[in-house]
């Protein structure tokens, strides 16, 4: 349903008005940031999947724009032109238009248009107090709104990288798996890849060069690159220096010579990303999960549990919560705490809300360190759907 | 629109003559009407035929807008001009010309880089050494970005070149390319090569028909002399 007669706008506004004021009431200054937005952070984010995904155009000066595909990236900019060393402490709330191209064609639960009514902590260190004042917040202002039936998903992407540094493998595996963790089928592939004998994880970088490379030699390592590129009369082009190529070429020799990684560590991690429970029950499943592996990592779960306590003291009622391990991972930004709240009428692909923690954005956005942040949003045209029933 | 069957053809070198061959092997010969150097033609025995001229990468163009019913250009150029090539054009039959490789291709000095997925595996630790994702030249942006997106890999950025692709990587304005080759050795010659999964398209000169043009009775008739001297 998008606002396409003056009714339908006011009925909108009217809802937002609601929606704010339970934010501003709560700390959270009202703002607007841009609705055109330059589309490098986006493509830095999201990459060039992105195109696909949203309106990206060249203005005539020949620089690349978007319409903004949500508010989080504009409100965090907007963060950074105030307070250009980032870490400022601040609260904001919003409501305004967001874009996104449907592929298959835009429906009324898939709008091209739509408005998004939000609020965004930035610079919280206790990152559980900002988690659960976040969700609180959100429910209050459906509730306000008239939202009476919803059920809510959670997800902690702290867990999983909690898992990864803590099972004993490479560093470089690690770092692999790292950088698979918000692509559910390539992280599996890697997983089941490093599983495989060192033999079959060879690739065609030609054996000869590899067999002659001791990986912990480095510099031998750069002289038989350099001399190998020299035999077969190949020249250096690019920015990619000789040291970074060698580099490389010494880690797909370790790779090669490294042991399997233990299949039983490969299940425990498909087992973690498995786990589908109630909030309160998951996390002692993921505890028994891991303590016949002789696994640690009690401060992850701690921030967990702390996380519902604090919810709960909030009033959220956290016996209508499901946590899904792998929920959170096919968005790219989230780093942490994930969150979905949804209607029955409006099924599981439809969310009236949503929102989670995103701890790297706003270093892309161009922070000169980290910052912590976290935010929800509701789909307003969704939210006035369901609440009218 | 006119009443006639419009069949669009390359306008010049090499692709314009081999489609005008292919047509005279069959017995349809294209003869070009009114001044030599216009844009206009018919085929000799089949009236209800227009034979319009084009430049290849605008018969894909053509054929996406039905201004034309059958047109003779490349798989690369329909596949990359229309993201739904397939309901909007029939592949009626494949020519036997015009073979050329859409493929990804990496200076050859990057030893450690023989697949996309070391691509990927790559992407962060370049990201970091150089401040930037891999800067990929392309006149191929749709081809580059399906291909890659079906192999996961998303860290990189297209630049979109309009020529000299293969000596972008060299000039430091791209770091790997997504190119055409006929034999490879414009790559070769430019200190590239391709990835061992790096083919993204094999294409040859193709004859389509536009399922979005009007047919007509007659201009179906006209088709089907075309398509039974041909063979289809």
């Amino acid at each position: 349903m998008v606002a396409e007669t003056a009714r339908e706008f006011e009925a909108l506004e009217e809802q937002a008005r609601k929606l704010l004021s339970v934010f501003v009431a709560a700390g959270h200054e009202a703002v607007a940031p841009a609705v055109l937005q330059p589309a490098d952070v986006y493509l830095d984010v999201i990459g060039e999947a992105l195109r696909a995904r949203c309106y990206v155009f060249t203005d005539p000066d020949g620089d690349e724009f978007c319409l903004r595909p949500d508010l989080t990236v504009p409100l965090c900019r907007l963060h950074l032109e105030r307070h250009p060393d980032g870490a400022q402490k601040a609260k904001y709330c919003y409501n305004g238009s967001a874009f996104r191209f449907q592929p298959q064609g835009a429906d009324p639960s898939h709008p091209r248009e739509f408005r998004q009514c939000g609020i965004e902590s930035i610079g919280a260190a206790e990152r559980e107090k900002a988690d659960a004042h976040t969700l609180a917040l959100i429910l209050k202002g459906l509730e306000v709104a008239g939202l009476k039936e919803w059920k809510l998903r959670i997800g902690d992407l702290g867990l999983l990288r909690a898992l990864l540094s803590a099972i004993e493998m490479p560093q470089r595996w690690r770092e692999r798996l790292g950088h698979q963790l918000w692509r559910p089928k390539a992280f599996r592939e890697e997983l089941e890849r490093l599983t495989n004998p060192p033999q079959q994880r060879a690739s065609s970088v030609p054996e000869e060069l590899l067999e002659g490379i001791d990986p912990d030699k480095p510099d031998e390592a750069e002289r038989k690159v350099a001399k190998y590129l020299d035999d077969h009369g190949i020249e250096m082009q690019g920015v990619r220096t000789l040291g970074e190529i060698s580099r490389n070429v010494a880690r797909i020799a370790a790779d090669r010579r490294a042991e399997r990684l233990p299949l039983e560590t490969a299940n425990l991690i498909e087992g973690y990303i498995g786990v589908k429970a109630p909030a309160r029950a998951a996390g002692a499943r993921v505890k028994d999960l891991i303590r016949d592996a002789g696994i640690d990592i009690a401060p992850a779960l701690e921030a967990y549990h702390k996380r519902l306590q604090l919810l709960s003291e909030h009033g959220v009622d956290v016996s209508r919560a499901e946590f899904s391990a792998e929920f959170g991972r096919s968005l790219e930004y989230y780093t942490g705490f994930v969150f979905e709240v949804q209607v029955p009428d409006l099924g599981e692909g439809s969310p009236v809300a949503g929102g989670g923690r995103y701890d790297g954005m706003m270093k892309i956005c161009g922070a000169p360190v980290e910052v912590p942040a976290v935010g929800g949003a509701i789909h307003t045209e969704r939210l006035l759907k369901a609440v009218r029933g | 629109m006119s009443e006639k069957l419009q069949i669009a053809l390359p306008s010049k070198g090499r692709l314009m003559e081999q489609a005008v061959g292919v047509l005279a092997d069959a017995g349809l010969n294209v003869r070009k009407t009114g001044n030599e150097r216009g844009y206009h033609g018919e085929i000799e025995g089949v009236e209800k035929a227009d034979v319009l001229f084009v430049s290849a990468s605008e018969i894909a163009w053509y054929l996406k807008t039905g201004k034309a019913h059958l047109g003779i250009t490349g798989a690369d150029l329909v596949q990359e001009r229309m993201t739904d090539w397939k309901a909007r054009v029939e592949l009626l039959k494949p020519l036997g010309f015009g073979f050329a490789d859409v493929v990804v291709a990496v200076p050859d000095c990057w030893l450690d880089v023989r697949t996309i997925a070391h691509l990927d595996e790559l992407a962060g630790s370049f990201r970091n050494a150089h401040g930037r994702w891999f800067r990929v030249a392309t006149k191929y942006v749709n081809l580059a970005r399906q291909f890659f997106v079906g192999h996961g890999f998303n860290d990189y950025r297209i630049v979109e070149s309009l020529g000299a692709t293969e000596g972008t990587p060299a000039a430091g304005t791209a770091d790997l390319i997504v190119d055409i080759t006929t034999t490879g050795s414009t790559l070769k010659g430019n200190g590239l090569r391709i990835l061992d999964d790096g083919v993204i398209l094999k294409s040859q000169a193709n004859l389509y028909a536009s399922n979005v043009s009007e047919w007509t009775p007659h201009i179906r008739e006209a088709q089907n002399v075309i398509m039974s001297k041909l063979g289809v």
